[in-house]
């Protein structure tokens, strides 16, 4: 079995008093499709920004398998775009990090412009890339989000929600083009999904946290009969 | 809970309380408005003096188009120059950008600054540099800073930095952060402010020429002063009217289409 891409020892979070969950262990293979579920506000999000390192956990560890140039990148709920920057714009933000901050500051390489709109027109957004993010519809501005995310080139993914505001056909074709992508590369994706039948559609391994009892969760793996 | 469990004070909440207080004042400051003691005509006296602006004399339209120039472009000057001194002051006065040690004192220096009316640093500038549009572009320069570097500090400090956030999560460096997160979300309601305040240049511009800074303030006086050109001084008017109109319309039109997109309108 490949090394795993991130592990998590006894995880556990501890939230106004109450524990979301407790002893999570687990490891992210690579080239997967990990779906977190369970009913709202049973931590998936928490559990996100714990492995996206945005929040820290009560107890455990988390520890990153990653290599070096390879990185995490995260898809937030609250999507965070630049309002008053173009749809382009946006999406380029998540090159930054391979560029210096003198390189990006009259612009960005014609190649990573060219990246941007490939990404932008995969998500249905290339009639849209010079137009403003705040002038965009909810769903225009999550896939808006995950470009911006894509574009960053991530070993591992972490989405919370990606797919919560768009309709079942665009949350489909997002979903195929986030799993395929991350293969393509030997990545990993992991996001919160609330609908089942999206998560036995697409993903290879769910781990579903219980309500009444932190302790409970399950890691299961889903066998689809296309492999 | 019903209308009556309600105590009798919490009708007044502090919007109420202000108008009640704003009201009683301005009534008891009536008294203090006293007119000369002498027996005037006043409608008389106005109408004879309106009267001579009529009709207004047009053979000075072509040197008031140049005085007119002037303004325009002392306005343009010291706001440009305003913008640039505001924009790095103001990151001294953000709280979320300066520490405090930095922040008090740029915040007590804007205020200071903003004390002093223009007029006065129109006649601060003139005795300092002489009477010219120099003066008139350094009074104006240091009075808009004053308000601009408030604006912009304002502005920074409202603005959502969850995308600057989001941008330091994909590892950009603190720069592009702010030149891609924070300053798109900034930049509209800044070229706002930056609008509004070549406005209030334009209209400051015509009154400082009257102590000499340059402009058609100047033209202003001599008409004031000089017997029977009340009807050059109304062409003046007429004219810092109509500039000053266009300006107003144009620049409510941009800022309204600048919030608009802002806020996103989905189209």
């Amino acid at each position: 079995m490949p090394p795993p891409l991130l592990e998590t020892q006894n995880l556990g979070l501890c939230l106004s008093g109450r524990w979301l969950f407790r002893n999570l262990t687990l490891s992210i293979p690579p080239s997967s499709f990990v779906a977190i579920s369970g009913p709202s506000g049973v931590g998936k999000t928490s559990l996100i920004r714990i492995l996206a390192r945005e929040l820290s956990a009560t107890e455990g560890s988390i520890n990153s398998c990653l290599h070096h140039g390879q990185h995490t990148s995260m898809i937030f709920q609250d999507l965070q775009l630049a309002n008053g920057a173009s749809s382009l714009t946006n999406a380029l933000g998540g090159c930054l990090a391979r560029h210096s901050s003198l390189r990006t500051l009259w612009g960005f390489p014609v190649h990573e412009k060219a990246k941007a709109m490939e990404w932008l027109t995969k998500f249905g957004l290339e009639n849209k890339a010079r137009q403003w993010a705040s002038t965009l519809s909810r769903g225009e501005r999550q896939r808006l989000a995950i470009c911006r995310s894509m574009l960053s080139s991530p070993t591992l993914l972490l989405a919370d929600e990606p797919v919560a505001s768009l309709d079942s056909d665009w949350a489909n074709r997002t979903l195929d083009i986030l799993k395929y992508s991350q293969k393509e590369r030997g990545g990993s994706l992991v996001c919160s999904l609330h609908d089942e039948g999206q998560v036995q559609q697409f993903a290879d391994f769910a781990l579903r946290l219980d309500w009444e009892s932190p302790t409970q969760w399950t890691w299961e793996k889903i066998s689809r009969s296309d492999g | 809970m019903n209308k009556q469990d309600l105590p009798w004070h919490s009708r007044f909440d502090l919007l109420g309380v202000t108008f009640l207080l704003f009201l009683a004042a301005s009534l008891g400051a009536l008294p203090s408005i006293q007119g000369s003691g002498r027996d005037l005509d006043y409608w008389g006296n106005l109408s004879h003096f309106v009267a001579r602006f009529f009709p207004p004399d047009w053979s000075i339209f072509e040197r008031t188009m140049y005085g007119l120039l002037e303004t325009i472009q002392i306005a343009l000057v010291s706001t440009l120059l305003a913008v640039i001194l505001s924009f790095l002051i103001s990151l001294g006065a953000s709280r979320n950008v300066a520490p405090g040690w930095v922040l008090w004192p740029t915040r007590m220096l804007l205020n200071i600054i903003r004390t002093i009316p223009s007029l006065l640093w129109a006649l601060l500038a003139v005795v300092i540099v002489g009477s010219n549009s120099l003066a008139g572009v350094i009074a104006l320069t240091l009075y808009s800073v004053g308000y601009l570097a408030k604006f912009f500090s304002e502005t920074f400090e409202s603005t959502d930095l969850s995308s600057q956030n989001a941008l330091k999560s994909l590892r950009a460096s603190p720069l592009q952060a702010f030149q891609y997160g924070l300053w798109p979300n900034a930049r509209p309601i800044i070229w706002s402010h930056c609008l509004w305040m070549l406005e209030y240049n334009v209209r400051s511009a015509s009154i400082i020429g009257y102590v000499g800074a340059g402009g058609i303030g100047l033209h202003l006086k001599l008409y004031a002063e000089s017997a029977d050109s009340w009807n050059k001084f109304s062409l003046v008017l007429l004219c810092i009217l109509v500039i000053v109109t266009v300006l107003d319309f144009a620049g409510e039109k941009i800022r309204k289409s600048i919030r608009d997109k802002l806020e996103g309108t989905p189209k």
